[in-house]
């Protein structure tokens, strides 16, 4: 059960409206995302009800959630909501939000989206392009699961359908350097 | 000659290959010049919006003030997902003047951001810029007979207040470009949903059953194969489906190529230039179809004069 | 000299709490002319509106000021004390230090009390500078124009004419009857909509008091409140309708089909055609856009057939005018085009169809007698799906508000859906159920148990063909479920909108509309019938979405407002109007382009005493003019003068303070 208090100020539904540009209490709960959004039966919390926590003011139940990882931005929600509220967005805050306010996640799956994205920003820093075969390989890797995909791969291989080589941006450094400062205004934005 | 500023994306030079060298073809017959943009990078995809803001804007940034100078009027992106980081960022930048100018001091090296560059994604320039007249008198190869179901993505056309263009729900450019290239464009009620290409790694279960799905309502449509115009959807399309295929035990077997590929082979390219070996699903045999008789159209298309005469005089 | 009476009202606490009214009073005695103020608890009541008269008398008083509300509330309440003390009414001034002050400022008492007494002051020094006034007399013509003859417009003429007033009912179509004829049966008593309607329909058409000009429109409207002259324009229907026996001839051997609106365009009517055989007048007209002799000078089968000889091609538009006295606007709704739904298909799939598409097919004299069919292949379906709200609610599609009556319409769908086709299902998506109204919850209630309907809570997301089937996904949230329904037939409930001629309609009238297009009330809880313009009242849709109770009911509140402007045989109008002192009007017309109501129109006078030469001056007509005072400030000759607002008026006020 829920206890809820006096609400008279819910700061997380100011910082999620104000990071994300939409407005939360204007979603009138109908759903219409729910079943457009095609990941929603994997969510914890399908995106009606992270509006509604949201409103409630629940925090903590939102950025333990696992919807905001597993939103894949196909914006197919925001094209159909009848109150145009741009819900990738809010998506998107609570997910800042929650790397910010240093909230990890101990689900499985949520764990390795955020390591495949920090292989992927990782491949992007060393080369400035991404390598494929690499960031499969990486990802296995680290995720302890070496074997996954591999009888794709030699298929996959033969035909040429994943090089081997890869190319590499050439001014690399530039691209280190935009990492850095990049890193620090959103430093500064905290 | 028109000119045209080139985003190839990561994939195209690696995964999809076959689509960047198809659409050099194609651009070559349609007489335009593409100059890539020199030294670009990664537009960041999904992952750099997914953990940060400013690397999610300062990494496609780099390549619109690389464009920049390559002074073109147009930058045509191959990649849908790169498509709408780029153009997405643009947007995003123009509307926040202040936010620019800060992400700009990230890449300040490569130049100062101006906002100038027209972004359209390939399928967009071929439709809007080139036109389907001008692609219909190329064609020396009609496609009469192929059955096919475009597969548009999430990402072409969506956000609408980002792409601008065709509809986020049914979209019908692709459908009348392969229409001008003689081929039949079935009637598919998923051109749009999301194949949830950036788990392709990270959460392949999830990309199984989207993917699944999509597949099921093509084969369903009637089509010989999917049509697509972004290399993430190609992959996850083509090279997941033997496992689709094992985990549900439905045979699907239905090809998914690039419309480059299609435009190339109208156009007179042979067999060999379209790459067809670096498909899971062979190709071959859907390209067999090329030149079946066409049944008459039926009753149902009536003309419209022929209504109008209809509801005159009975 | 002046002598002013100043009567402070406590207004319970409303005023008491938030101003020092005892302060306010001794404040006012402070002023030479006020010759006495008093506090009182409620100024208003009998004994207060006494204290008003005995002061009138005993102090020999010239005006009085009451601080107290708004003179909206309660300035008729002390004209008549005034009035009945002896004292023309308009000596009377109403500070209102309610909504102006107490109610603005309760969190600064101080500040409240001396904006009080700045009020009062300028009461003081306006009344001082009062005139007496007297009520104008307006003659009135006593016949009533009803534009519309759906259900509205029909209530609204049969109740003015039967209080012996005339009444001409200008109908576009047509027919009479409007969107109740093509109704099935009606919510929640299931009376058949034909057999309640066409009693009436037959009773306007055979009414003495009543004068109905069928497929005309209203082009024109001068004058004012009890003045009114219509134009109005009778479309040319090639048909004499003098002559016509409508025996039906003409409609049966006519060659030319064409898609049949009153039937939403399933079957084919004639190009001569009577609407529906229940039509009033059951005359035909000839469609002229698709009649080939119209068109092309060739065919003429009807004018062969008929054998009085009805026919006349060469019939055109005619213009005739009429003088009434008051209108009763009832032009109705129309139904939104769900088109923008592309992620359902709409447009792609037949046997996605709109709400009053079904009450059609399930109408017993509807185009498929009575069932409902698919018509991609013309078979009965099961597996039933409604979505509620299309359009409606859905500010990226359509249209903000709710449309009120499709939450009832769509569980009366489910249940004719029952009747008609008895091994069916009804499954109905909405976001929530709207049923506020007599017996309309327990209507619904029939719907869920009586007929099994399924609702699902939730807004449908997409709908795709599979086989010969539409899949309908939506979110079933009661569950926490994505669901998908196999449906054979898909029916949407289209939003309400306002008809799209009625902003024109309003702009000629002169009465203001909203943005969505429906005529605007003058207030929208206690003057929900009338406009803004004198004598100009509205019925049904065209005000707002609604159902046909409360169609009716307002109907009829339309016929008492008409009775009630009519009972005298002129009409009473307050004296705070406009006048032009022709001696400083320089004809500059400012005045006549700014004034809202038409008031002002030119007139042609001599140029000095006696001259033969004209100049152009402007006039007002006080039966119209509403004293808003707007060519008073355009006015830059100080040519015009409000009463009730004159310049000392303003001045003295202004000096007050």
């Amino acid at each position: 059960m829920i206890t809820l208090g006096l609400l008279e100020k819910n700061t997380f539904l100011e910082a999620v409206n104000k990071k994300s540009g939409a407005n939360v209490l204007e979603c009138y709960q109908c759903g219409k995302c729910v079943s457009t959004c095609p990941v929603s039966s994997y969510m914890d919390f399908p995106p009606r009800e992270i509006m509604q926590m949201i409103k409630l003011g629940l925090k903590e139940e939102s950025y333990m959630a696992n919807s905001m990882w597993f939103c894949l931005t196909c914006s197919a929600c925001s094209g159909r909501c009848p109150r145009e509220i741009d819900i990738p967005a809010v998506m998107e805050a609570i997910r800042h939000l929650a790397i910010e306010e240093n909230y990890r996640s101990e689900n499985k799956k949520v764990k390795d989206i955020r390591k495949f994205h920090d292989i992927f920003l990782d491949m992007i820093k060393r080369y400035g392009r991404n390598y494929e075969l690499r960031m499969m390989a990486e990802f296995n890797i680290r995720t302890r699961n070496l074997f996954k995909d591999m009888h794709l791969a030699p298929k996959a291989l033969l035909k040429g359908k994943i090089p081997i080589g890869h190319e590499s941006t050439k001014s690399a450094k530039a691209i280190q350097r935009m990492f850095k400062l990049a890193g620090k205004l959103e430093k500064e934005k905290r | 000659m028109n000119k045209l500023t080139y985003f190839p994306g990561c994939s195209a030079h690696g995964t999809s290959e076959e689509f960047d060298h198809t659409l050099k073809l194609v651009m070559k017959t349609l007489d335009v010049q593409m100059e890539e943009i020199p030294d670009w990078n990664c537009c960041g995809a999904t992952s750099a919006h997914v953990m940060t803001e400013n690397l999610a804007l300062a990494l496609p940034m780099r390549n619109l003030v690389l464009a920049e100078k390559l002074e073109n009027k147009t930058m045509g992106i191959a990649c849908a997902s790169c498509y709408s980081r780029m153009k997405g960022t643009k947007k995003h930048l123009d509307e926040n003047p202040e936010q620019a100018k800060r992400i700009n001091s990230t890449v300040i090296d490569e130049g100062e951001y101006q906002g100038t560059v027209e972004i359209k994604s390939m399928l967009q320039y071929c439709f809007e810029e080139i036109g389907l007249e001008t692609i219909k008198s190329k064609v020396t190869k009609s496609l009469s007979g192929l059955k096919v179901a475009c597969y548009y993505g999430c990402l072409l056309t969506r956000p609408k207040d980002v792409t601008q263009f065709d509809s986020p729900e049914y979209p019908m450019s692709m459908d009348l470009l392969m229409e001008a290239l003689g081929a039949k464009a079935m009637e598919f009620d998923f051109k749009t949903e999301c194949c949830g290409a950036s788990f392709s790694i990270s959460n392949t279960e999830v990309v199984e059953s989207l993917t699944g799905k999509i597949l099921e309502v093509a084969k369903e449509s009637g089509a010989h194969l999917i049509v697509v115009a972004c290399p993430l959807c190609q992959s996850n399309l083509d090279m997941r489906q033997p496992d689709i295929e094992k985990h549900s035990g439905k045979k699907l077997d239905i090809p998914v190529m690039y419309f480059t590929q299609l435009m190339a082979l109208a156009f007179g390219y042979p067999e060999k230039e379209l790459r067809l070996p670096k498909h899971i699903v062979p190709v071959e045999a859907a390209l067999k179809h090329i030149g079946d008789p066409v049944p008459e159209p039926e009753k149902v298309k009536k003309t419209k004069k022929a209504v109008e005469a209809e509801s005159e005089v009975e | 000299m002046a002598r002013v009476g100043v009567f402070v009202c406590y207004c319970g606490a409303n005023i008491a709490d938030f101003i020092d009214v005892p302060a306010v009073v001794e404040e006012a005695k402070k002023i030479k002319e006020v010759k006495i103020s008093v506090l009182y608890k409620y100024m208003c009541s009998d004994p207060g509106q006494g204290m008003i008269r005995d002061a009138i008398v005993q102090n020999r008083l010239t005006s009085v000021v009451v601080a107290a509300c708004s003179p909206r509330m309660h300035e008729k309440t002390f004209r008549k004390a005034l009035s009945d003390a002896g004292m023309n009414p308009y000596m009377l001034e109403v500070a209102n230090i309610r909504e102006h002050s107490s109610w603005v400022h309760q969190k600064d008492k101080k500040a409240a009390t001396e904006k009080a007494n700045d009020l009062i002051r300028m009461a003081i020094a306006k009344s001082i500078a009062n005139e007496q006034l007297h009520e104008i007399s307006v003659p009135v013509t006593k016949r009533a124009l009803v534009i519309g003859g759906g259900i509205a417009g029909i209530q609204a003429a049969l109740d003015i004419a039967d209080a012996r007033i005339p009444v001409t009912l200008v109908e576009k179509s047509p027919s009479i009857g409007g969107r109740m004829a093509q109704l099935d049966e009606t919510f929640p008593t299931l009376d058949c909509s034909q057999c309640i309607l066409t009693p009436k329909m037959v009773d306007v058409a055979s009414h003495p008091y009543i004068e109905l000009i069928p497929y005309s429109e209203v082009i024109e409207l001068d004058g004012y409140v009890g003045n009114y002259k219509a134009k109005i324009k009778k479309k040319a229907s090639y048909v004499d309708f003098s002559s016509c026996t409508g025996c039906g001839a003409c409609t049966q051997k006519c060659p030319v089909k064409v898609p049949n609106e009153f039937n939403m365009n399933i079957d084919k009517r004639k190009a001569i055609y009577t609407p529906f055989p229940q039509a009033v007048p059951n005359k035909p007209v000839i469609d002229a856009t698709h009649c080939t002799m119209l068109l092309k000078g060739k065919c003429g089968i009807c004018a062969k057939v008929c054998e009085k000889g009805s026919i006349n091609f060469k019939m055109v538009d005619e213009v005739i005018e009429r003088e009434v006295g008051a209108v009763v606007i009832a032009t109705g709704y129309d139904l939104w085009d769900p088109k923008p739904y592309e992620e359902y298909g709409v447009g792609r799939y037949k046997d996605i169809i709109t709400s009053l598409e079904f009450e059609r097919m399930v109408s017993a004299s509807g185009p498929t007698n009575g069932v409902p069919i698919r018509p991609s292949d013309g078979k009965v379906p099961k597996n039933v799906v409604f979505i509620k709200c299309i359009g409606s609610r859905d500010e990226a599609k359509g249209i903000e508000y709710c449309s009120k009556i499709c939450c009832m319409y769509t569980a009366k769908h489910a249940i004719l859906l029952h009747h008609k086709v008895h091994d069916s299902h009804a499954y109905i998506f909405y976001m929530d159920i709207r049923a506020a109204g007599k017996g309309y919850e327990e209507f619904v209630k029939r719907a869920q148990v009586e007929t099994a309907a399924t609702y699902l809570r939730g807004r449908v997301s997409k709908i795709y063909k599979k086989g010969d089937k539409l899949m309908v996904r939506g979110e079933d949230a009661q569950i926490g479920q994505v669901v998908e329904v196999e449906a054979d037939l898909v029916v949407l409930a289209t939003a309400v909108i306002a008809p799209k001629d009625n902003p024109s309609l309003a702009r000629l009238l002169g009465v203001s509309y909203d943005k969505y297009g429906y005529m605007s009330e003058a207030h929208p809880k206690l003057r929900p019938v009338e406009t803004a313009k004198a004598g100009i009242f509205l019925a049904g849709c065209t005000q707002a979405p609604k159902d046909i109770p409360d169609t009716v009911a307002q109907a009829s509140a339309c016929a008492a407002k008409v009775c009630g402007l009519f009972a005298g045989d002129t009409l009473k109008k307050d004296p705070m109007v406009s006048t032009i002192n022709n001696e400083f009007c320089s004809g500059c017309q400012n005045c006549v382009k700014v004034c809202p109501y038409q008031a002002i129109v030119t007139e042609e006078i001599p140029l000095g005493h006696g001259s033969k030469e004209l100049r152009t001056v402007a006039k007002i007509n006080e039966g119209v003019c509403q004293g808003c005072g707007s060519c008073v400030a355009i006015c830059r000759s100080m040519a015009i003068n409000l009463a009730g607002f004159t310049d000392p008026q303003i001045i003295n006020e202004i000096v007050a303070i």
